[in-house]
């Protein structure tokens, strides 16, 4: 569990539930829990993703994979534990009110579910690379990667009282962030050094992703597209969302 | 085998892309979310904008033109209180239009800019006409008014602007390619200077010693007879015509104008644009001092505040006068003064003045309202250097006429008495007669008894406004050049007019009147009785 949760990463999904809880001015005790129990849950997506039965990846940040170190039985119940563990942050977490708790509790189980990461990793599985399109790719990786995006962007405002049109820009800033965090992913996984990223690259080069379906040109001209929309959909905020867009220009500018 | 689907191009990717969601900040959803929620929130903001913009340009208009507002702050924020009550339902109907324009508007970006000019150039609209029609003399206060109106009207158009984009974009998704912001603060900041030019071609009015009289000489009584018409070949043998005949006299005609306006003009020299008395009537909203109903609050003040009890009926007094009468003027200067039953008369500093409420209070009908007047006059005329009289009866009894003759006989003798003292030289007579039957304005005469009478004299054409610098002239005053009348020389003894002019007479200020809802009830009543209201 330690490995998987400590193990050098990008973080880039708690520093969103973060931000998010800055944006709204809420005490940071209540984001901070979010933004733990976000990165517990993306820890175990993680591990589950690596596991022989899905992708079978050998490195990961940088280091084996989990699987590969302690065992596909512990891999797997770290991976459950860490799941269990997110929810029990957030549950115990008395700086939040209760019901808002139960909404973050719904945020979360929402992006693991059939429409989170579980959903997106099934569609991923029984895509056919060959007949794969578009809308696929989206369908697979909205669940995927969007979601928990959404659930640590909209998890991290609700902690602060955020106003229900506060959550639908913030919405929106994250759907478009979470694709273009996953077409960037996907250049690099084309393009990029194993040694800099710190996973195995070419994974997927039996199967589709958005380098090989749109062209490394059209998928960097998206990611530049849907990184302005996120900034964009900041803009009622001003200042307040300054730290969001700088989030918005890291995934812009990252090289692993 | 199969072959790869076609790879999109990056427009195709672009495209589907925004049809999933992506690629649209729908920042625009975000902006009007609480509008799209409900019709309520989202013309709450026009309606409530829009009253506050348009009372305060009311009230403005009150505040600097109906001077004694101005000098109140809690007269003027109960006003403003009424007016914005007043003016939810206005606004209410026009956010209600723009609500239904910007449901249909194919081009909202125009739409929105039209409709915010509309509201902020209403309001602006009301402020700067209802501003010169109440007769603005404060151009410095007027303006200073101008800011928090403008304020408001920017407020005014920028809601209603972003009401229509709300609506326009609920209906359609888009939003206007290109923001009209700037076009309304240029609007109203071009609004402002209109304002500041037209109101700076306004003189502001000063408040100067009271001239000293220069010469004393006789006792100057002015005996004003309404209802009374001297031009018609009947009219000329009734007594009081026979009794008049031979004196040096002008002749006047003039537009439609109430009793009260036309025997404000005679006593102030002034048309009413200036003295402000064009009514027998006036409205005072609960708490508040009567006022003359501002541009777009008449149906208001003289209806639904009437109707729900909100407003009540103010009959006419010296309290709305502007200008000076000609006993006020005289009483200033030092020269003891009478007034006795005049329209729009009220307590002045050194006259003696019995309010025409007080005569109307006091009699049962027109011949004792000029019974009682006449008592008045006399019990206090004694040493008086300037007197006015006012007689009601022969227009009270207008449609009575057997009554109107005995009233007219019974006036025979009091003429006949200062005539006689004209003729003694003791005083200087000048008889008014005025009226306003039958339509279309008001005609009427004035006889000058100066001394002896200069047979064949003739009758010259005049004004109403030449009445009152004439009798000040003739009592020894400087005439006001700011006056719109002049002295009528040759209806005097030639060399008894004062030849010399001050600058002006200045503002009547009067004390603070005190709230007298109850005699204004009686008076009201009486008025009606009496057959001057309806």
């Amino acid at each position: 569990m330690s490995d998987a949760v400590l193990s050098p990463g990008k973080r880039i999904r708690p520093l969103v539930a973060l931000a998010a809880g800055e944006l709204v001015r809420a005490k940071p005790v209540g984001p901070l829990a979010v933004a733990v129990a976000v990165e517990y849950v993306h820890a175990a997506s993680l591990v589950l993703d690596d596991l022989p039965s899905m992708d079978n990846a050998v490195r990961r940040r940088g280091r084996a994979a989990i699987h590969l170190a302690y065992g596909v039985a512990t891999a797997e119940l770290a991976a459950v534990t860490l799941l269990s563990r997110a929810f029990e942050i957030v549950a115990r977490e008395s700086g939040i009110a209760a019901e808002v708790r139960a909404r973050i509790s719904g945020e979360l189980a929402g992006a693991i579910g059939a429409y989170g990461c579980c959903g997106g990793q099934a569609a991923d599985l029984a895509a056919d690379a060959a007949s794969v399109v578009l809308d696929d790719l989206e369908a697979i990786h909205a669940r995927k990667t969007g979601a928990l995006f959404v659930a640590a962007v909209r998890g991290g405002a609700l902690a602060g009282k955020a106003s229900e049109a506060t959550l639908e820009a913030l919405t929106l800033y994250a759907r478009n962030l979470g694709l273009a965090f996953q077409i960037t992913d996907d250049v690099l996984d084309v393009q990029g050094d194993p040694e800099h990223l710190g996973k195995d690259t070419h994974r997927d080069a039996h199967r589709a992703n958005f380098a090989t379906v749109l062209g490394i040109e059209s998928s960097r001209a998206l990611v530049g597209e849907l990184l302005d929309t996120a900034t964009a959909a900041l803009s009622p905020f001003r200042r307040r969302g300054a730290v969001l867009a700088d989030l918005a220009g890291y995934v812009r500018d990252r090289r692993s | 085998m199969s072959s790869l689907p076609p790879r999109p191009t990056l427009s195709q990717a672009r495209a589907k892309l925004y049809e999933l969601g992506y690629l649209k900040s729908r920042i625009e959803r975000f902006v009007f979310h609480r509008a799209l929620q409900s019709i309520a929130v989202l013309l709450l903001p026009v309606v409530f904008a829009g009253a506050l913009a348009v009372s305060l340009a009311e009230t403005a208009a009150v505040a600097a033109s109906q001077f004694r507002y101005g000098e109140s702050p809690r007269a003027v924020g109960l006003l403003f209180a009424h007016l914005y009550l007043a003016a939810v339902l206005p606004s209410a109907v026009f956010a209600a239009i723009l609500f239904l324009a910007a449901g249909r508007s194919r081009r909202p970006g125009r739409g929105a800019a039209v409709f915010g000019l509309l509201a902020a150039a209403g309001a602006l609209f009301l402020w700067i006409f209802g501003t010169l029609r109440l007769g603005p003399e404060r151009p410095a206060a007027a303006l200073v008014w101008g800011i928090p109106v403008s304020l408001a009207s920017l407020l005014f158009g920028a809601a209603a602007r972003a009401t229509f984009l709300a609506r326009a974009f609920a209906g359609s998704g888009r939003l206007p390619e290109r923001p009209r912001r700037a076009i309304l603060v240029f609007a109203v900041a071009g609004a402002f200077s209109v304002a500041a030019v037209l109101f700076a071609t306004r003189r502001e009015q000063v408040h100067p010693a009271p001239p000293l009289p220069r010469r004393r000489g006789e006792a100057v009584v002015v005996v004003g007879i309404d209802g009374l018409a001297l031009d018609s070949p009947r009219a000329r043998d009734e007594p009081i015509a026979r009794r008049l005949s031979g004196a040096p006299a002008g002749w006047w005609e003039t537009h439609p104008a109430s009793p009260a306006e036309i025997w404000t003009d005679l006593a102030t020299g002034v048309p009413a644009a200036r003295h402000g008395v064009r009514a027998l009537e006036w409205v005072r909203p609960l708490g508040v001092p009567a006022l003359r109903p501002p541009s777009g609050a008449s149906w208001y003040l003289r209806g639904v505040g009437l109707a729900v009890g909100t407003v009540a009926r103010a009959p006419v007094s010296a309290w709305e006068r502007r200008s000076l009468a000609f006993w006020e003027v005289a009483a200033s200067a030092g020269l003891p003064a009478l007034a006795v039953g005049w329209w729009a008369s009220g307590p002045w500093p050194g006259a003696a003045v019995v309010e025409n409420r007080e005569v109307l209070a006091r009699s049962a009908s027109g011949i004792d309202a000029d019974s009682v007047a006449i008592r008045e006059f006399e019990r206090r005329f004694e040493g008086q250097r300037v007197a006015a009289l006012y007689l009601p009866g022969a227009d009270i009894l207008r449609s009575d006429p057997p009554a109107r003759a005995v009233a007219l006989r019974e006036l025979a003798p009091f003429l006949d008495r200062w005539i006689a003292r004209a003729r003694l030289g003791e005083v200087v007579l000048a008889v008014v007669t005025a009226d306003s039957h039958p339509p279309p304005g008001s005609h009427g005469r004035l006889f000058v008894f100066d001394g002896g009478i200069l047979p064949g004299a003739g009758i010259r054409r005049i004004r109403p406004v030449d009445v009152a610098p004439s009798v000040l002239a003739r009592a020894g005053i400087p005439a006001a050049r700011d006056l719109a009348g002049r002295a009528i020389t040759t209806l005097f003894r030639p060399g008894t007019l004062d030849p010399t002019t001050v600058a002006t007479y200045g503002e009547r200020i009067a004390p603070p009147a005190t709230a007298r809802p109850e005699t204004d009830r009686e008076y009201l009543e009486k008025l009606k009785s009496l057959g001057y209201l309806n």
